[in-house]
């Protein structure tokens, strides 16, 4: 196809491939994801080819390619995807490394333009225009044009209260949702979500992540920085401390200034109307009866 | 080599924010590898780093820490030139 939009986390994101382009074949992971309303937020414009990132732009970010087993993290290459800034024109340069080719992609953006553009070299008849980790990056850029939160965080809804679970590698996010998958409680992700302000509360989304992923959300009335304890224990947190470990576990590119002290306040208001508390726990189901009743103390 | 008459500013490579009576301090940083450093400062960190402003010198800030703490000379210098230290990464230090 030519053109489709995708609704994530509430942004609806129009992928349009350009008279040069080619036919864009979404991967399984998007599919739910697919809408039909043509109001987008945010259009990326997708051509067949190299482009030359120009000569002036200026280096500002880089990431290794990191891979993550059993809680270990391993650098694969030190190449993967790097920023480029030239005045208010941004430019992510990335290889794809789970293509079956070698193949690499720019995306050109700014933080004050509705219209990206994507270069995308060797690709065959039918490419999606997503694969890792494009999609992550431009939904990264997207929460910072609006102010967003994306959390490396697990999250549930039961019985109209939606709790986020964050914390560091190995710390027991996807643990934590499947101690909650009990009836009554809808597990919105286990890996990665995004947070938005939404009137006077906050909303929590799932992003593609899994094929079998589709859309859930849930409203937000609990933060949880969670480790593995010898017991169940809820630690409640200053409020420096709040703001200090729910960013720290926060997806940021932090290269300017001004994208950090946005995520900041982002960060801030969103503790001031959140309750953020550690929680220490022991892998079974009497976890969830701690935070359960923790909550009719409350 | 920081000495009494050093006077520091905040230099540009960190984000702050005033929460509460605590600071959160972030870093700018150019590679993912350092991305999710993120550090507190405590009420007398907090008290430390509002002095820095490119006129107060080290001395002044002993002072200031020993009328607002009570504590005696030799902790408070141990004090200002551990945060120093810490927070070097942060600081421009200018040498009088």
């Amino acid at each position: 196809m030519r053109s489709y939009n995708l609704y994530i986390a509430g942004y609806n994101i129009r992928i349009e491939s350009s008279s040069d382009g080619p036919e864009l074949l979404p991967s399984e992971r998007f599919i739910n994801y697919i809408c039909f309303d043509n109001n987008h937020d945010i259009i990326i414009k997708v051509h067949s080819g190299k482009f030359n990132i120009p000569s002036e732009a200026e280096k500002v970010f880089d990431a290794p390619y990191v891979e993550e087993l059993n809680g270990i993290r391993i650098k694969k290459n030190d190449r993967f995807w790097s920023i480029y800034k030239q005045r208010n024109n941004l430019y992510i340069s990335t290889i794809l490394p789970l293509s079956q080719k070698q193949r690499e992609a720019i995306l050109q953006f700014s933080l004050d333009k509705r219209e990206w553009d994507l270069w995308l070299d060797s690709i065959d008849d039918e490419t999606d225009p997503l694969e890792y980790p494009l999609d992550g990056l431009i939904l990264y850029y997207l929460t910072v044009l609006h102010g967003d939160i994306m959390i490396h965080a697990s999250g549930v809804s039961y019985e109209g209260r939606g709790y986020l679970f964050s914390g560091i590698s190995g710390s027991g996010k996807s643990t934590m949702a499947k101690l909650w998958d009990i009836p009554g409680v809808k597990i919105i992700h286990d890996d990665r979500l995004i947070i938005r302000k939404e009137g006077k509360g906050y909303v929590m989304f799932n992003t593609p992540v899994y094929n079998n992923d589709e859309p859930f959300e849930s409203k937000l009335d609990r933060i949880f920085i969670i480790d593995h304890g010898t017991e169940n224990r809820i630690v409640q947190l200053r409020e420096a401390e709040s703001v200090s470990l729910v960013m720290s576990n926060c997806i940021q590119h932090n290269w300017d200034s001004s994208i950090i002290a946005g995520l900041l306040d982002s960060v801030s208001d969103l503790t001031r109307a959140v309750p953020v508390a550690r929680l220490f726990f022991l892998p079974e189901k009497s976890t969830v009866d701690h935070i359960l009743k923790n909550e009719k103390r409350i | 080599m920081v000495n009494l008459k050093s006077v520091p500013s905040r230099s540009s490579s960190v984000v702050t924010r005033k929460t509460g009576s605590e600071y959160v301090l972030v870093p700018v940083t150019n590679n993912i590898a350092d991305m999710n450093s993120v550090y507190t400062l405590n009420e007398p960190g907090a008290f430390l780093w509002e002095l820095i402003d490119g006129e107060n010198n080290i001395e002044d800030m002993i002072e200031a820490l020993i009328r607002e703490y009570d504590i005696d000379e030799e902790t408070a210098t141990a004090d200002v030139f551990e945060f120093i230290n810490e927070m070097n990464k942060y600081l421009i230090i200018k040498n009088q």
